[in-house]
This record gives structure tokens, sequence and C-alpha cells, in this order.
């Protein structure tokens, strides 16, 4: 049991969530700033860069507005950190890393990727600047629009998993990345189409990509709830949002196609596979502009949430 | 709804100036703002009084850098005026040429603002590297990129010869597919683009006129007048100045009269370069500059221009005021304002395209 609780622990704090998970976070971070500036025809920072800027934020003072709440202003961040830190430990690396049961299981999981959308509101609204109130109430709107769609994604993909695996539904990760090494990806299943695009289509909007980057918007509300915060606070916030590219395209992986290798070179296809992911992300980025929030707002209304009802109907009516 | 106060400026990312708005805002909504001005106020109508007529020269040159030709443009030709010198014909030719090679980098800097406000980075950085080449032409010819230093009293300071006319139209040879085949179908047709600016931040033609707007904010609203064809200056009276208007007056429609008029300033450009007469640059020695006033106006990039120049016989003039459009565009934006959202103040407020520097010199 203590052995148990001391690999968990190892693994939220070492591999693969905390350090590993930052460090590629931070490293796909760079890998999206530097192909967004060639697709824009500049040279770009070092693939580094992200590295010096959380050490740079790390050594610099924390300046704390008096306006703000001192203790949400100063927690939230850490909340945020901590609940992606488990989130990366709880998505398995095919072939390489299995996560604990310990950890939790697939609703544990959604929950996890929601906390930092919640930390940057309360970040928002701790920080008592009229931008981060903005920002909280456009974060806001944004998770409402986007929760539903993928939500409907992730229980047709684990009724389907479960469908097949004889379970009622299979909300074990590793169980639905078993199956489909066995069996064959979901990627490839056309009947799991639906519920594919509802996954792609809620990651810019979770990750703040183009066109969907309307509560840190810089050029609009400076940034929203970020506007306050300074030094290794907002070192903390960026750490946190390098980690949930890693969860959210690592729990897409695992959905619909964790197939690879076995051992070491599972991990690098597994690495692969996010870079692949996020170079598509660069790619909308730099070939779209903002959208409003009303337009966001009801465009995941509209068709990811028609897509999510679609995928979900699909695979219900096989079972 | 709640509402709550939000200030804008005096530093914010996406004004290119300090200006600063107190918003009132209503859940997404603009219901009111207040405008305060004043934040680069440098007393330059003060310190025209205190230097001669050359030192105001290099003064006015340097009140706002986007308008830095016309500015020296209307003071010259006001002292012009008083004194009664006759500009050459080639150096009038020459003013239009760097007139119009300012107004092409001006219009495509506040469009380029204008993708870089949507988020559309891509879209900024196609068109401020496609600006390039004009700012690339600007110092080869007059050795700066911003401030040409073009205008003295009684001409122009710089010629151009064979050589640098080809090279010129090689430079507008480069520019002009990229804009008519890119960057123009580019903001006619993306959706983004459409979906954030148009009918956004709509006025009226009656608008133009109740408020006195100028430039391209009343062209995009349907009010044409411009004051290269209403009142003719240098040899605008010679060439085909065309007066481009757009009947929604949304920031879609502000800003595609600018792309529109950069494409009208390129074929200008060409005109010039084809009918440069031979002759002198500038009008040789000058004469004594009387005592006397006169009011000139040009079409700065932002519209017209007022030029007021008082001399009392001395070679400190005594007065020198001048209103530019600035002024009457940002008072428009409590019109233009209300009832938006707050995601596009930036996107309005760079639609009028101000410049503060010149409005408070």
């Amino acid at each position: 049991m203590i052995k148990d609780t001391l690999w968990t622990l190892l693994a939220v704090v070492v591999f693969p969530g905390g350090l590993f998970a930052m460090a590629l976070g931070l490293a796909l971070k760079g890998v999206e700033r530097r192909a967004i500036a060639r697709l824009q025809r500049r040279v770009g920072p070092p693939l580094v860069q992200p590295f010096y800027d959380l050490v740079k934020l790390m050594r610099k003072r924390t300046l704390i507005p008096d306006t703000a709440n001192r203790f949400v202003f100063l927690t939230v961040p850490l909340i945020g950190l901590a609940a992606m830190g488990v989130a990366a430990a709880m998505i398995p690396i095919p072939g390489f890393y299995q996560p604990s049961p310990l950890l939790g299981d697939l609703i544990v999981l959604f929950y996890l990727v929601s906390v930092p959308a919640v930390a940057l509101m309360l970040a928002g609204s701790a920080s008592g600047s009229p931008y981060g109130a903005i920002g909280f109430s456009r974060e806001m709107a944004i998770v409402l629009a986007y929760e539903g769609p993928i939500l409907l994604s992730l229980v047709a993909v684990a009724l389907h998993a479960g469908a097949a695996m004889g379970q009622p539904i299979a909300l074990n990760l590793s169980d639905i990345v078993n199956y489909q090494q066995q069996h064959g990806a979901f990627l490839f299943d056309p009947w799991l189409l639906p519920a594919f695009l509802t996954y792609l289509s809620f990651i810019p909007a979770n990750l703040g990509i183009a066109p969907f980057d309307i509560p840190e918007a810089e050029a609009e509300v400076l940034e929203g709830p970020l506007v306050e915060y300074s030094g290794p606070p907002l070192g903390l916030l960026k750490l946190t949002s390098a980690i949930k590219s890693v969860v959210v395209i690592g729990l897409g992986v695992a959905l619909f196609f964790p197939n690879g290798p076995d051992g070491i070179a599972g991990l690098v296809v597994f690495a692969l596979k996010c870079v692949v992911m996020v170079l598509a992300g660069a790619l909308l980025k730099a070939a779209v502009g903002r959208m409003r929030i009303d337009q966001a707002v009801l465009f995941y209304l509209k068709w990811p949430e028609l897509l999510g009802v679609a995928g979900l109907v699909l695979v219900a009516a096989r079972l | 709804m709640k509402s709550f106060n939000m200030p804008v400026g005096p530093l914010h990312v996406s004004l290119e100036e300090p200006m600063y708005f107190r918003i009132d805002v209503e859940g997404e909504k603009v219901a009111g703002l207040e405008i305060t001005a004043g934040h680069v106020h440098r007393g330059i109508e003060y310190l025209t009084a205190k230097r001669n007529i050359y030192q105001n020269l290099a003064l006015i040159e340097r009140v706002c850098s986007l308008c830095s030709n016309s500015h020296p443009e209307a003071y010259c030709m006001a002292l012009e005026t008083i004194a009664g010198i006759e500009v050459p014909e080639r150096a009038q030719y020459l003013r239009v040429f760097a007139d119009e090679i300012k107004r092409v980098a001006s219009h495509m800097f506040n469009v380029a603002i204008l993708a870089h406000v949507v988020g559309f980075e891509s879209l900024f950085m196609h068109v401020m590297e496609a600006r390039e080449i004009m700012q690339d032409t600007k110092e080869t010819v007059f050795g700066n990129r911003m401030d040409l230093a073009a205008n003295i009293i009684g001409g122009v300071k710089y010629d151009i010869d064979a050589a640098q006319s080809a090279y010129i139209i090689s430079q507008l040879d480069r520019l002009e597919p990229l804009l008519l085949n890119e960057i123009i179908p580019v903001y006619e047709t993306n959706a983004t683009i459409q979906s954030r600016t148009r009918g956004i931040g709509r006025i009226t033609r009656e608008h133009c006129i109740e408020y006195g707007l100028m430039g391209p904010v009343a062209r995009g609203a349907g009010h044409g007048y411009d004051v290269r064809t209403a009142a003719p200056y240098a040899v605008y009276d010679r060439m085909d100045v065309e007066v481009i208007t757009y009947p929604d007056g949304d920031v879609w429609s502000r800003a595609m009269v600018r792309l529109k008029e950069v494409a009208a300033s390129i074929r200008l450009l060409r005109q010039c370069l084809r009918d440069l007469p031979d002759g002198a640059t500038d009008a040789g020695p000058l004469p004594f500059i009387p005592a006397g006033e006169a009011v000139t106006k040009v079409e700065a990039p932002r519209g017209e221009l007022v030029y007021y120049v008082n001399t009392d016989g001395t070679d400190i003039p005594a007065r020198v005021k001048w209103r530019v459009p600035s002024y009457m565009n940002w008072d428009v934006l409590h019109l233009m304002m209300v009832g938006e959202g707050i995601s596009d103040i930036p996107l309005i407020v760079n639609s009028i395209d101000p410049c503060i520097s010149c409005t408070e010199r």
C-alpha cells in the first residue's frame, strides 16, 4: 500500500506528471512559437525560449495589487498547477506508462481538466482589475460552451469501449488504451468519427488557440485574468497552461490513437503525436483571427454540440 | 446587469499612442465613454513662436511620424502664399510624390494594425512586410523611413533621377500585385475579418456632416470629401485623383477605403514619375517674408489638415496654428462605441486612425 502510494506520488511529481509534463509542455510551446513564426516568415525564438521565460519569471518580484484578494490571488496558480500535475499522471503513455488506478478514472480526469479554467476565472476575479473581471466572464462563457461537447465525446468513447469489452461503460483509460492496442485505434472507426471531431474542436478552446483565445486576448483585454499577475505566480499560470496542453493532447491520444511501439520508443511516439497536434494548432492559429465571445459561444453550441450528440447517438444506437 | 467602469489606456497594447478612455461597461457592451486627452502634449504650437521660420520646418516635421510630410507641406504652402513665392512645377510634382508615398505607408500601417487587433497575426505580418517595400523605397529616395524632410519653403529638398525613377517603379511593381491580388481580396473575403469588422462602429453620411468628419472615416460612410479634388493644391488638379467611398460607414468600410486608396496612390505615384517635368526643384534665393497671414489645407492620410500662419515681418512667425482631422474624428467615437462589445473597442479606435501626437501636439 505504502509502495503504491509512493509510486503514485512519484508519478504526480516527477513522471509523467510534474517535471516531465512541464518539460514536455514547455518544449511543445517552443515548437508552437517557432512554427507560427515560420508560418509568418519570421525567424522565431529558440526552441528553449519558454524555459528561459519561466526562469525569468521565477526570479522576478511578485506584485500584488491593493485591490486584489491576497490569499486567493496567490493560491489559485498553485491549485491549477496541482490539478494539472495529477491530471498529467493520469494520462497513459501507450506502451510505456500505465496510470495507477489509485489516481481515479475518466470522470475524475474530466473534472481535473476543467480546474485550470476555474483557476483562471478565480485569478481574474481575485485580481480586482476590470480586465480580470472581463476575462472571468469570457472564460466562464467559453467553458460553459465547450464542456457540453467534450463530455458527450468522452461518454461516446467510454460507451463504445465498454460495449466492446463487455462492460456497461469503460471509465478506466488504461483499459481503453489496451483495447485499442489490440483491436485497432478508434480514430479509424467511422462510428466514432463525430466523437473524434468533437474532441478536436474542444482542443483550441481549452488551450486558448485562435480563434478561441478570447478570455486572454492581448489586444482586447490585456490577457484578461493574467493582467495583474507578475513573477512566480505568473510563471506558475504559464506552466499550468503548458502542462494542460500535454494533458489535453495526451487524453486525445489515449482516447483515439494510442497505438505505438512498446518501451522508450512508445514515449517518443507519444511525444511526436503531441508535436503533430501542436503543429496543427499552430497552423490554425496562423490562419485565422480571433472570434468575438458571442460568436465563439454560438459556434460551440451549434457545431461541436451537434457533432457530440450525433456521436453519442451513433454509439448508443449500436449498443 | 451590473455596470462597471473600465479604463482603456493611456497605455494599452492595441492603441498605438497614449489615449485614455473611461468606458462604462454593462456586461460585454459599452454604455458610454469619456475621452481624456493630453497625454502627449508637447507644446509644439508654442514652440513655433520661439523659433525662426526654418527651425520651425524641422520642428513641424516632427509633430507626428505618419503624417510627417503633410505638416511641413501645409506650412511651406502658407509661407509661400504670404511671400508670393512661385514653386517650380517639378517641385510641385515631387511634393505630390512625397505626399502619396506617405499615404501608402500610413494606410497600410493602419489596416495591418486592424489585423493585429482581431488577432490575425499572420495577416498583420504580411501587410507589414508589403509595407516594408514602401519603407525601403522611402529610405532609398529620401534617406529616411519616416520623416522624409522633403519640403522646404519654395520647393523640395530632394530630386529623383532616372535611376531612382526606375528603382521606384520596380518597387511599385513588387507592391502592386501583392496589394491587388492578396491583401485586398483577403480583407474583402476572409471570414474572420468580415465577421469582426462588418456592421461594427456604424455612422451615417449625416453624422459625417454633423461632426465635420474627415478623410477615410468620412469616405467610408459615403461622404466623398477629399481636399485633393475639392480644393486641389500642388499639381493635384492635373492628377487623376480617385475619391473612393464606401456606403456602410462601418469599420470594414473604413479599412477598405484605405486599401483602395493605397492602390489609387500607387497609380498617382506612377503618374508623378511619368509626368515629372524638367526644371528646378526649388524657387532659388527666397525673398523676404513680409507680414501677413495665410490659411492652407492639404489632404493628410487621415483627412483635411488646415494650417494658419501669421507672420509679422520678422523671421519668427507670430502664430502658427493647425487643425488636424483626428480632432473631429475622435469625437465621433462616442457615437461609434456605444452599444458595441468591449472586444470591438480597440477595433473602433483603430478604425478612425487617430493621430494623437498631431492632435495634442
